[in-house]
């Protein structure tokens, strides 16, 4: 047990809001996002970074959540799957995601979707195996990936449209 | 797993993270990126009352090519430098082939050059690129600082020669040697994502004459280090790489070795492995110069 002396004051910004928490050191930013915040989107698997469904974007790059101390959040700007939604209208990956029926027991959905969302922000335009490359680090049991990446193109597609 | 450690630091310059070495002498991990302590943490293989963030030093950072020789910031981290412009179609464009190797994009978008080095895991991907290239490791501690050669910093799995106190700040890359050329195989199962069962570097100078003239070649996860095949390389200079040849340099490569069996591959498959693999590497090096 980690005595209250030694927790830390970490601020962070979690899906542009900012955020402050007094918490023990030994606890990875996925801990603090699902038990202090609420946000369980954020999933918790393998808890090795193997799996990649704690996947989350901090300062624009797709991270392991379980396997970065909180710590280490001090300063930085992380998305979650609950920030992309805006005011009721579901972000391209999210909408296509759907439409493709990329999505079977739903686990991995969030850290797909964050890690794709991560490249189409860096490379508008990826090839398929771009984001095969970029998703490497994501693993499915159900959908066998096609499906996900046929959403991915898709929603490259109407965002590029958008743009 | 609960993770057991009890203190955090965060550094913000290189004399406080030396001053906290200090203080908490022999209880506490450096942590760069992270990908490998926090895990390690978790599963009780590392047990340290204190950790030490490095991440926010600044004098860590920096990517940079000096006097024709390529300077690597021990915090650089392996996306970044899997992408440089400075290093991607530079003389030292293996290291950024290597780093592009280390598992997924979330990790390396984390995980450090000095990071995946100190870890000194005898199937590390940049390891090879660093011994391909005879980088030098620059190291700071309270007795100030000293460089040590690459191939004398690693000592075996998880050792390095790196002191309770001491600190690597980064690499440097010495000019490489006209018309020489590196290639990299990580030969896995899962790709990138997995632990290597083998991996084989190989750099390869050719003189004017066309004979080789410079031959770095080694070899990753099947001994307790990435180690250099010296004999090998010595085999090599003078002559002219027909195919023949570059098959009895793998060959004699296959059989110095004595790498064990684990879970990954037996010891016989890695020996086999080995042989197909540094042959490969030989023979892409040599297509680059063609």
């Amino acid at each position: 047990m980690n005595s209250f002396e030694n927790y830390i004051t970490v601020s962070f910004e979690v899906n542009e809001k900012p955020v402050t928490v007094f918490t023990a050191p030994n606890r990875t930013l996925l801990d603090v996002l699902r038990e202090d915040l609420g946000l369980v989107g954020v999933k918790h698997g393998c808890d090795d970074s193997n799996c990649g469904v704690c996947t989350v974007i901090v300062d624009g790059k797709a991270t392991k959540s379980c396997c970065m101390l909180i710590g280490q959040a001090e300063g930085t700007k992380v998305t979650t799957i609950e920030g992309l939604e805006k005011d009721g209208v579901l972000h391209p990956l999210q909408k296509e995601f759907i439409e493709h029926f990329a999505i079977q027991c739903g686990y991995c959905t969030p850290g797909f979707i964050l890690a794709a969302k991560a490249l189409l922000d860096e490379n508008p335009d990826p090839t398929e195996d771009e984001i095969r490359e970029a998703l490497h680090g994501n693993l499915c049991r159900c959908t066998g990936y096609k499906k996900i990446i046929e959403a991915i193109e898709a929603a490259r597609d109407d965002m590029k449209a958008q743009a | 797993m609960i993770m057991k450690f009890e203190k955090y630091f965060r550094p913000e310059s290189l004399q406080e993270a030396i001053d906290l070495m200090k203080e908490y002498k022999g209880e506490y991990k450096l942590l760069a990126g992270g990908t490998d302590v926090v895990i390690r943490l978790k599963a009780h293989a590392l047990r340290v009352k204190t950790i030490i963030d490095i991440s926010r030093v600044p004098e860590l950072s920096g990517v940079r090519i000096e006097d024709g020789k390529l300077y690597v910031g021990a915090n650089t981290r392996l996306m970044d430098l899997s992408k440089n412009p400075d290093v991607v179609n530079s003389e030292w464009e293996i290291l950024a082939e290597c780093a592009g190797h280390v598992s997924s994009t979330q990790v390396r978008n984390v995980a450090t050059l000095a990071g995946n080095n100190v870890n000194a895991s005898p199937s590390a991907d940049t390891t090879p690129a660093l011994l391909m290239c005879d980088a030098v490791v620059h190291i700071a501690g309270p007795d100030g600082k000293r460089d040590v050669a690459v191939d004398d910093f690693l000592l075996g799995p998880g050792k390095v020669d790196l002191k309770d106190g001491e600190i690597v700040v980064g690499f440097t890359f010495p000019k490489q040697k006209e018309n020489s050329q590196a290639a990299y195989i990580k030969f896995a199962i899962r790709g990138d994502t997995d632990i290597a069962i083998v991996n084989a570097g190989a750099r390869i100078g050719l003189g004017a004459d066309g004979k080789v003239s410079d031959a770095r070649l080694v070899l990753g996860a099947v001994a307790p280090r990435s180690i250099r095949m010296k004999e090998v390389e010595d085999f090599l200079i003078g002559k002219k790489a027909t195919e023949a040849i570059i098959e009895e340099a793998a060959a004699m490569a296959r059989d110095s070795i004595t790498p064990i069996t684990d879970q990954r591959a037996t010891a016989e498959y890695r020996k086999q492995m080995a042989y197909v693999n540094l042959r490969n590497a030989m023979t892409e090096a040599l297509k680059k110069l063609a």
